[in-house]
């Protein structure tokens, strides 16, 4: 990690992209995933020849015992050998040694091939759009478990799954989805953008940053490679309480070590963005100058850093729980089963505002660009978004209401849940405000940005009737919470993310994407995600309970309509995809500000040069000054591309 | 993405917006997150330990509070050398930053041998009940981090005596130095309230 | 502002109010309530959705007036009005909400307080739950053993809970009372049934492959019917 930052101003060839591999055999120790191809298996090997030369040397029988092989062997060593080979570690570890590194001629940063984006980059753009790509990949994997879901539930009695499998979709469904598509897309947009917001020409730990990424590949083909493995895949919900993630197939490890490649993954870009934002940013550019996305990834950052570590530890006394038989969550050897949700949701549920707050900074972006106003109560916008982190930890046993926890802890509890609604509240009436008075162009960011809003209203109400003990004891674990979650999942963090996606793609690719499209993807997932969402509220209430693959027949008409629904939501899907791909390639070429914004991303070209800046900017003003005459956000040398820059 | 003009360029020098250096603020929070991960181990404890009360240790087991002791003096010693070490770098001082380094890691290394000693005599396992449970957990957690310290502790000593390091450039020393500190002062609080109280 | 948008500010406010109130009103949301806590669990619903259909109203109204009336021509580059915000709306929007999730949360306190708390001479049933059924038994008859829930109607109950292996979570919809069981937890809920009948008993936990099926029957009975099946000997 150290010296990353000198290390940039060391000299540098001007190489245009990676020089090609070398031939022969040599080729296979070239980083890459040729050489991952051989590192993975061998390190593999290595994991288990540890386990059973432990097993041997400890008298254990037996010394092949299949569980802890996959474990250390599969789930632990080869993806190590997996990273080692497609070289994330390369430098440290000649830095490490003191052997000479190699001289930073920064042929590892930024994509002239596509074969970049499909290689160890140290690029943030680059590692932002593999984000976003891979995220993407594992949303529609999780969308598709989420139809078969719904397709077992259009008709009381089983349909097409055995209950196991069922209670394996709709885990594997929102784990992918929690841990690998909104999480890490909101991650993969900040990469994108915060540095260019900032006035950096990169993040501050670029290698670290590569790291962060290709750990997420390995999470997400853990938790789906669980379907393959004997007992299905893990089966407890993406909460995976024990004792009964002690108890379940095999699959549950998958989830355990999924959780932690995914958590040191937040962990680190949390750390990245945290420093970066704290010792980059652009002369001028004090705190309340940063744009509020900014802003929220910061606090968001906060957040994983302080909160990651207690998810790690929950799913590491389950897996030792079941593989080394410990007694954590075992009563008869004097464990504390609930002791499992107190740590769960110390870290879930500052875990849920790590899924919105992002989404709040690219709201406030896009509102305020496309509603050409500044944000109404900047300041005190970003001291919500502060309120929210600092509240965020004090709320957590609310979803242990009616868990048996001690008595005294619901009303303190309570309190604090409804008190975080005021800074959420905040935030939504600035919003308002913000457009209020507006010159609105319905463009497709701001279609998603105002969707968000509304949607994210009606999530936060029924947050409110959670929050309120009483009620809550009557519809926890039913179909009410599902609801919720999703109002504000759904409608709050994947529309925010599609507003972003569809906000910087200009930016992203160079291109436009095709506003038609755009729209009519918005307008459709508006009617089917609210016709598949609202009704659940209503089944919730009246009785239906949540994670089940069979129900009392009272509920069929509306499971019926609430699967046909789901399925036209997922169709909506296509006209994104379609839409992406073909905008990608054949897009209008996009102008360096399409939307004339002022934060500093769009006054350089689209896509931005290889180190965002030639010359770092001098930042002058606040970000959203629309309206005010010959307010300036940031003086750039962009006032004198013509003159001939000198080179550092 | 096609190349641009500016690819021959490097990037611009990124703008120094805070006196704290990257690196020492990056240890920092990474410590900071550390902390937060043992704290999720120190809320089980809490659990099995005060919610559910049960003895400790149960009879018949022991701990060994004097072996730890040793242990535990041996390992607040290295942090005096880390501190020397840095300090000798920053004034110049090879010999002394190879002397502190290289008695620094002998310290970790007898500390881990020590505790693995411990676990090979101390009578009981992780599965033997909560107790066991929590002690080697807690304890297991704290000997991976001495574990990495002492890796890192290693690749600063090889660094050092291959000539790296000077007084204007330590701070690969000055960050490993950090975690080792931390490495330290997390096993005063494991060892008190594991073995002492 | 003029004074016919603030008129048409109010109509659009009173129409999302009216549009959210039947959805509040129409739909049957809950279910017939069985028991004195169903009551005072309504109550706090009902109000619960009243302060939001209010705070809904507003927001309906200013997000639509907004989308109506501020939507620029599309080859209108100006810009909106500078304006970055105003102190007394931002305090009122602060004190606003702080008010009504207070007397929420005061009203949740109190009738929580009034759940919690048993009735004169309760009547107690052990509850044993366990992958994958219920079983109920009565201490006062002599430890009868049901695999239905029978209650008296008007008379406090204290269920006593028990699980034999993972988490289960003992709920009846119109009883509206739930109670997670984990295991080396003894958790009590309290419930004065009101109406004779039959009711689902939910398992809401998901507790492995035979959560769905997990249900038995809550059966509320006169006093005189449930005294004369507590005395015969067996039946369910
Ligand atoms: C006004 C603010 C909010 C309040 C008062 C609130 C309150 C609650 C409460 C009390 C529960 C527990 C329900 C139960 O299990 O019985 C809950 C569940 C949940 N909330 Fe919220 N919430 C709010 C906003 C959010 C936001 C912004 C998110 C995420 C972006 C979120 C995501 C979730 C999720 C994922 C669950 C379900 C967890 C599970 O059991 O799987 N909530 N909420
Ligand atoms: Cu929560
Ligand atoms: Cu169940």
């Amino acid at each position: 990690m150290t010296s990353v930052v000198a290390a940039e101003h060391q000299p540098y060839a001007a190489h245009e992209g990676l020089p090609p591999p070398p031939g022969g055999w040599r080729r296979l120790l070239y980083p890459g995933f040729l050489r991952a191809a051989w590192m993975a298996p061998l390190f593999f090997g290595i994991g288990c020849g540890i386990v059973v030369l432990c097993r041997w040397w400890g008298g254990w029988h037996p010394i092949w015992f299949g569980e802890i092989i996959v474990l250390v062997g599969a789930l632990i060593a080869a993806p190590i050998g997996f990273l080692a080979g497609v070289g994330v570690f390369d430098y440290w570890v000649r830095y490490a040694i003191g052997a000479p590194t190699v001289p930073e001629d920064h042929t590892g940063h930024g994509a002239y091939s596509w074969r970049d984006y499909f290689r160890v980059n140290t690029d943030h753009k680059v590692i932002g759009m593999q984000y976003l790509v891979t995220t993407v990949v594992f949303f529609l994997i999780a969308g598709l478990l989420a139809m078969l879901v719904r397709a077992e539930l259009a008709k009381p009695g089983m349909q097409f799954f055995d209950n196991q499998t069922y209670n394996g979709l709709f885990s594997v469904h929102a784990s992918l989805m929690i841990f690998l598509f909104v999480i890490p897309a909101f991650a993969g947009l900040a990469n994108f953008v915060v540095p260019l917001m900032l006035g950096a020409p990169d993040m501050a730990f670029p290698r670290l940053n590569a790291l962060s990424y290709w750990l997420l590949p390995i999470a997400g083909i853990m938790m789906v490679s669980s379907f393959l493995v004997p007992g299905g895949a893990f089966a407890s919900g993406w909460t995976g309480y024990a004792p009964l993630s002690v108890h379940q197939p095999m699959g549950t490890i998958f989830f355990n070590m999924g959780v932690q490649w995914a958590g040191a993954s937040s962990i680190m870009t949390a750390l990245n963005f945290l420093v970066t934002i704290i010792t980059m940013r652009a002369p001028g550019m004090t705190f309340w100058r940063m744009p509020l996305l900014v802003w929220a990834n910061f606090t968001t950052s906060l957040l994983v850093v302080i909160a990651t570590p207690f998810i790690a530890g929950s799913q590491f006394f389950v897996m030792f729980d079941r593989v080394m038989h410990t007694h954590f969550f075992d009563i008869a050897g004097g464990g504390y089963p609930l002791g499992y949700q107190h740590i769960f949701w110390f870290y879930s549920h500052p875990a849920v505002y790590i899924m919105m707050l992002p989404g709040f900074g690219i709201a406030s972006e896009v509102i305020s660009t496309f509603s050409r106003k500044p944000i109404f109560g900047y300041r005190l916008m970003a001291l919500s978004l502060m309120a929210i982190l600092v509240l965020g930890f004090s709320v957590w046993a609310h979803h242990m209401f009616v868990s048996g926890m001690a008595p005294w802890l619901r009303v303190p509890m309570m309190v604090t849940t409804l008190l975080i609604a005021i800074p959420t509240g905040i935030k939504v009436f600035s919003w308002l405000a913000t457009m209020w008075e507006g010159k609105i162009h319905f463009n497709t960011p701001m279609l998603w940005a105002a969707g968000f809003v509304s949607m994210f209203v009606i999530g936060g109400l029924s947050g409110i009737y959670l929050g309120a003990v009483p009620i809550d004891i009557h519809v926890s674990d039913t179909y009410f919470v599902v609801a919720h979650i999703h109002y504000v999942l759904f409608g709050g963090s994947l529309f925010t993310i599609f507003a972003g996606i569809y906000y910087w793609f200009p930016k992203m690719t160079g291109r436009m994407y095709n506003e038609t499209l755009g729209k009519l993807h918005f307008w459709l997932t508006f009617v089917g995600f609210n016709a598949t969402f609202f009704p659940m509220h209503l089944i919730g209430t009246q009785g239906m309970p949540r994670r089940v693959s069979d129900y009392d027949p009272m509920f069929a008409h509306w499971n019926m309509f609430i699967s046909v629904a789901s399925f036209f939501l997922g169709a909506s899907t296509i006209v994104f995809l379609y839409n992406m791909i073909t905008s990608m390639r054949r897009g209008e070429p996009a102008p360096g500000n399409p939307w004339r914004s002022l934060t500093l991303e769009w006054q350089v070209t689209s896509p931005p040069p290889r180190f965002n800046f030639d010359e770092i900017p001098q930042v002058v003003g606040s970000p959203y000054e629309y309206g005010v005459p010959g307010a300036r956000h940031a003086v750039l040398n962009g006032d004198r591309t013509a003159e001939e820059v000198p080179v550092h | 993405m096609s190349a641009h003009a500016e690819a021959h360029h490097g990037p611009p020098i990124a703008h120094q917006s805070s006196r704290v250096n990257a690196s020492v603020l990056g240890m920092l929070l990474f410590i900071a997150s550390e902390i937060m991960l043992f704290g999720a181990f120190f809320t089980a404890y809490f659990f099995v330990r005060v919610v559910n009360g049960i003895p400790w240790p149960p009879a018949p087991f022991e701990l060994p509070v004097f072996v730890a002791g040793i242990n535990t003096a041996i390992l607040v010693t290295s942090s005096f050398t880390m501190h020397w070490a840095l300090q000798s770098i920053k004034r110049g001082n090879r010999a002394g930053l190879q002397g502190g380094l290289l008695l620094t890691f002998l310290m970790g290394l007898v500390f881990l041998l020590t505790q693995a000693r411990e676990y090979s005599r101390v009578g009981f396992a992780p599965h033997d009940g909560a107790f066991g449970t929590i002690f080697y957990c807690l304890t297991g957690l704290h000997g991976a981090h001495v574990f990495v310290g002492l890796s890192i502790l290693l690749f600063m000593t090889i660094r050092a005596f291959r000539g790296h390091f000077s007084p204007e450039n330590h701070h690969g020393v000055e960050i490993g130095g950090i975690y080792w500190h931390f490495v330290d002062v997390m096993w005063i609080v494991v060892y008190s309230t594991v073995y002492l109280i | 502002m003029r004074r016919g948008s603030i008129v048409q500010l109010i109509v659009i406010g009173v129409l999302a109010g009216a549009i959210a109130s039947a959805f509040a009103l129409i739909p049957n949301w809950l279910p017939e309530p069985a028991s004195k806590e169903a009551g005072r669990i309504d109550f706090v619903f009902w109000f619960v959705t009243g302060i939001c259909i209010f705070v809904f109203s507003i927001v309906a109204a200013v997000s639509v007036f907004a989308v109506w009336k501020f939507r620029a021509k599309p080859d209108d580059d100006s810009d909106g009005a500078p304006i970055h915000g105003h102190t007394g709306l931002e305090i009122a929007w602060t004190a606003v909400p702080t008010l009504l999730v207070t007397s929420i949360a005061v009203v949740s306190a109190i009738v929580l307080a009034k759940d919690d708390a048993q009735g004169a001479n309760p009547l107690r049933v052990e509850v044993t739950a366990q992958q994958f059924f219920w079983s109920y038994r009565y201490p006062e008859s002599g430890n009868k053993e049901s695999d239905v829930l029978r209650l008296p109607v008007n008379r406090s109950i204290v269920l006593h809970l028990t699980s034999k292996d993972v988490i289960h979570s003992f709920w009846v919809p119109e009883f509206r009372q739930k109670q997670d069981i984990v295991p080396g937890i003894h958790p009590t809920l309290h419930i004065t049934p009101t109406k004779v009948g039959t009711y689902p008993v939910i398992c809401t936990e998901l507790c492995g492959l035979g959560h769905a099926l997990m249900r038995s029957r809550a059966i509320v009975m006169t006093d005189d019917a449930f005294q004369k099946w507590a005395a015969q000997k067996g039946g369910a």
